[in-house]
């Protein structure tokens, strides 16, 4: 087996100073994004019952009016 | 059914044994790299890293980086976009998951 490489300290400093900022970055977006995704689903929640609310209305008015009504006197 | 799953359940001790022996040597050669060449820096090397950081500024200030080999300068390269991979990792695990944050 060839012996290990000596790696250099500017290597090894750069790497592990790229993966403490990469742990923070990761952290510090996830952080960001949480509330907005949440308020983005409540949102939507808000809509689809909406939309719900309104399907349903127009299902309980299908076939109105009957036809053939006569719509003058 | 039931028979099946027992036979299957009897073979777990020997299929570990058998991942145990075949990971053995490969984990004692990674480790022998790995304590070498992964260990992070110690306190006295970082000054060194700094004194390094320094050159290759005066070098790229005096020019001497169009002298660099293609060859180096792939080199450089590579070496560059392993650091810059290790910002991804240390990325994925600030946001807890491998694939896109879970939010």
């Amino acid at each position: 087996m060839a012996p290990p490489v000596a790696v250099s300290p500017l290597i090894k400093t750069a790497r592990y100073s790229a993966l403490i900022a990469g742990i923070i970055y990761g952290k510090r977006r996830y952080d960001n994004l949480k509330p907005i995704a949440a308020e983005e689903k409540r949102i939507e929640e808000e809509e689809k019952k909406v939309r719900d609310e309104q399907e349903r209305i127009a299902k309980l008015l299908e076939g109105w009016p009957p036809s053939g009504v006569r719509y003058s006197i | 059914m039931a028979q099946a799953v027992q036979k299957l359940i009897a073979k777990v001790p020997t299929l570990v044994g058998a991942a145990v022996t075949y990971s053995k040597p490969r984990l004692a050669t990674f480790w022998y790299y790995a304590r070498v060449e992964l260990v992070p820096p110690s306190p006295a090397e970082i000054p060194k890293a700094i004194e390094a950081a320094k050159g290759l500024v005066k070098s790229y200030q005096s020019g001497r980086l169009g002298q660099t080999t293609v060859k180096d300068a792939f080199r450089n390269g590579l070496v560059a976009t392993e650091v810059l991979m290790w910002f991804y990792i240390g990325e994925c695990i600030g946001k807890g998951g491998l694939i896109g944050y879970d939010v």
